[in-house]
């Protein structure tokens, strides 16, 4: 009877341990390392909002947490792309297609130059490299905003890739 | 190639973002309107107002568009009564200290982002600065002179125009100007540099074995050291390279990170008769040059002592380390030294983008090196170049006995041009490399003499004046490909002073004071909406002595937005009896401008969308508002230097 109690009470230990983690919940010295890195950025709630909802910062050093912020950028310019092509299927006024057109392009550069050139410089140690991209990318995005004579309709999205590449260009900073 | 080894690496796979901060779509909301009780009213005046906006419209829109100057204008020297600070054009709102290169490019916020044309892409392309034929380069790896041929390898990605997969390129001159590009000289295809065959530097060891140190990225991600050498030294085209068996030669030491150790230097002889070589790194934030003896490249000492230390500086990149001579006519070899030498220490810092070097006294029995002025000392003093400039690397030329200096000019635009333009980046035009015995204090940078090779008619201006708030325009005919000799005087007008600077080199050449700015508007067009001024500013220190800054002003260079638009420059030292002079270098979309005979130099990049081919035009301007300026110039136009890949297909 003893004996069951105690092994109860243990695996209520445990479980009270490593159930937390196991849902995704990041560890307190993580998010030490987290607050302390997303203090360093321009946009402190940005940073740790992504941060702590991603299980693998739980176990990051700066640089991992890096490599994270520059995932999120890359969902985020995925997203928008897809939203672009989707709203190209349309009946769109000339400018807004010339707009649009443009912004697919600046994406793809987003996508197939920037976020590939980060996560590579940031694995093999030459941060400089991801710095440049993540800054090039909050560029591509302000060119995009800029494409449209008028209305926008990718305000927001262009605004949180611009805020994203912000956050990632500041955490890289701190390895160089 | 073998197949990829399996490595433990960090996880590139993009993970999906449940509880993404922002949602993609735009919000949409529309205030609800009141109500207004006289409706009908309201809409007869609004349909009114509508109407009459409507007409106004199609009066405007039939307008004649507003007059472009014409191509048969006033002849060579006309001074415009325009004032230079009232010239329209976009004004970028950027950095206002503007000495940094690592800031984004700037935009007004109205600009709409531009389209590039092919037409425009191709006329960046450069005439006669190296460049490979399509993609990405970054530093310049081991120059060498070799059999009649000076090599230059270089940080080359072949499938993008991007950083990334970096080979060696190669390519080689007879002298230093003409280039023919040769096959890649190293693959990363060991595991000793599977992710990347890096930065490094050659060594010539008497009876002329070549060694190559070079940085290797291994299949975990280290960075290593490895040894190369030429499989066949009489070949003078040094076409095929052997990476050492028992690579790698050295890894990185206890207290240094894998990834914080990379660049090793040319080998220097010691009393000892042992080679030493430096690598860069960092601990704690401080930047440090460790320093390795060898016998035979093989087989490394690390000392316990570092060659030196700055602290703050952070991580050292593509430290290069020589002798000068103080009685400076010509360059020395890297294992020089005794009395009448001086060693310079350099370092490309990580954090700021910006190499750094300073003169100093190597003291060869310890392996230690002291700056001649530790508030000058190497990160926080002198740069070689106040532009886009990175990565240098020097090597001895033995041919005409001189220090050679080459630099990496990064492109300023964006991922997105590159890739549709499908290259990036620049070496500088070579750069000799002398002590300047009259200031004591800094080197001297001039490009090679061989440059002049290309110059081709020139035309001589005596003695023009400029007069306060204007321009002139200098008649040489295309003004895309151009060598400039230009010296400057003025002449006070006896108006009260205005000195009012911000920062070095203020807010750009618009930034009006007694004596300055005044100098040359290069890639400008007749209307003047683009324009790169290059000037010279003179300014009463704090302590009543005269200051002069040397500047470089992008903010209006060109009207895209998107490309950084930075203002750079330095104080520049001018002795008593010194005229003011500068030498420009203009090739398509890079300028370099060199003052006080090289004591400052300054690389800049620029993407005109108007200044371009047959537009592109060269002006003299006065902003100053207290004195007239003097110029006499002497203008070559440059022919191209036709870089082409060296005919293989013909010597087999």
């Amino acid at each position: 009877m003893k004996l069951l109690l105690l092994i109860f009470i243990v695996q209520a230990v445990l479980q009270t341990i490593y159930l937390p983690a196991s849902q995704g919940a990041v560890q307190p010295v993580a998010v030490r390392l987290i607050e302390r890195t997303c203090k360093q950025t321009p946009l402190y709630n940005v940073c740790v909002s992504i941060l702590k909802s991603d299980s693998r910062s739980s176990k990051a050093d700066v640089t991992r947490l890096a490599l994270i912020m520059v995932d999120a950028l890359k969902a985020k310019a995925t997203g928008t792309m897809n939203y672009i092509k989707t709203l190209l299927r349309g009946n769109l006024k000339g400018d807004v297609r010339r707009g649009l057109s443009s912004c697919a392009d600046l994406y793809n550069a987003v996508l197939e130059a920037d976020v590939p050139v980060a996560i590579e410089a940031l694995q093999k140690g030459d941060p400089k490299f991801a710095e440049q991209a993540a800054n090039d990318a909050g560029i591509e995005a302000k060119s995009c905003e800029s494409s449209f004579s008028g209305y926008s309709p990718l305000t927001k999205s262009n605004k949180s890739l611009q805020d994203v590449s912000a956050v990632a260009a500041a955490i890289v900073k701190l390895l160089l | 190639m073998g197949t990829k080894p399996s490595h433990t690496g960090i996880s590139t796979t993009a993970s999906d973002l449940e509880h993404a901060a922002y949602s993609p779509l735009p919000g949409h909301s529309s205030p609800a309107s009141p109500r207004r009780p006289l409706k009908g009213f309201a809409g007869i005046i609004s349909s009114c107002i509508f109407l009459l906006a409507l007409v106004a419209l199609i009066l405007d829109q039939s307008q004649e568009p507003s007059h472009k100057p014409g191509k048969d204008e006033a002849p060579a020297l006309t001074p415009k009564a325009t004032s230079f600070s009232n010239i329209s054009g976009p004004v970028a709102r950027g950095v206002a200290q503007g000495v940094s290169a690592k800031s984004s490019p700037s935009f007004s916020g109205n600009e709409l982002s531009y389209n590039w044309t092919n037409a425009m892409f191709s006329w960046q392309r450069t005439a006669f600065h190296f460049q490979p034929q399509r993609n990405w380069m970054n530093d310049p790896d081991g120059p060498l002179y070799h059999e009649g041929w000076y090599h230059l390898f270089y940080q080359y990605n072949p499938d993008s125009a991007v950083w990334g997969n970096i080979t060696w390129g190669h390519a080689v001159s007879v002298d230093l100007i003409h280039w023919l590009y040769l096959p890649i000289a190293m693959f990363p295809d060991s595991w000793f540099d599977w992710n990347g065959v890096w930065t490094g530097s050659a060594t010539i060891l008497p009876g002329g074995q070549i060694v190559i140190l070079y940085t290797g990225d291994t299949d975990n991600y280290v960075q290593v050291q490895n040894l190369a050498y030429p499989a066949n030294l009489s070949d003078p085209l040094l076409l095929d390279w052997v990476k050492y068996p028992g690579n790698p030669v050295l890894v990185p030491p206890t207290g240094i990170l894998p990834k914080d150790f990379r660049d090793p230097t040319t080998g220097w002889l010691g009393p000892d008769g042992k080679w030493r070589i430096t690598v860069g790194s960092k601990v704690n934030g401080t930047g440090i040059s460790l320093v390795y003896t060898t016998t035979n490249f093989t087989d490394y000492e690390l000392l316990d002592n570092v060659l030196h230390a700055v602290p703050g500086t952070g991580m050292w990149e593509c430290v290069d380390f020589y002798p000068v001579s103080i009685n400076g006519t010509k360059g020395l070899d890297t294992s020089a030294g005794g009395p009448g030498v001086k060693h310079v220490l350099k370092a490309s810092l990580d954090n700021t983008k910006l190499d750094y070097y300073a003169l100093g006294t190597y003291f060869a029995e310890n392996d230690t090196w002291v700056p001649d002025d530790p508030e000058q000392d190497v990160g926080i003093g002198l740069r070689y170049d106040y532009g886009r400039y990175y990565a240098s690397k020097t090597f001895f030329d033995p041919v005409k006995e001189r220090r050679i200096l080459w630099g990496w000019i990064n492109e300023t635009d964006t991922a997105n041009d590159d890739l549709a333009k499908g290259w990036s980046s620049l070496q500088t035009i070579p750069r000799t490399v002398l002590y300047d015995n009259n200031t004591g204090t800094n080197i001297l940078q001039w490009p090679v003499e061989e440059v002049e090779s290309l110059r081709l008619n020139s035309t001589d201006f005596d003695g023009v004046v400029v007069e306060p708030g204007s321009v002139v325009e200098l008649d040489i005919g295309t003004a895309t490909q151009l060598d400039i000799l230009a010296e400057f005087e003025i002449e006070s007008l006896g108006l009260e002073e205005t000195n009012e600077v911000n920062g070095l080199c203020g807010s750009g050449a618009t930034d009006r004071s007694s004596f300055g700015p005044f100098g040359l508007l290069v890639i400008a067009d007749e209307t003047l909406s683009e324009l790169t001024p290059i000037y010279f500013r003179l300014a009463n220190s704090s302590d009543g002595s005269l200051e002069t800054y040397f500047c470089t002003d992008e903010r209006r260079s060109s009207m895209a937005s998107g490309v950084f638009k930075q203002v750079y420059g330095s104080t520049v030292p001018v002795l008593d009896g010194e005229t003011l002079s500068m030498r420009i270098l203009v090739d398509h979309s890079i300028v370099e401008s060199f003052a006080q005979g090289g004591r400052r130099v300054i690389s800049s990049r620029i993407y005109p969308t108007e200044a371009i081919y047959g537009a592109a035009r060269l002006f003299l301007f006065n902003n100053a508002t207290g004195v007239n300026v003097k110029a006499t110039l002497k203008i070559w136009q440059m022919n191209s230097a036709f870089i082409h890949p060296f005919p293989l297909d013909q010597i087999h």
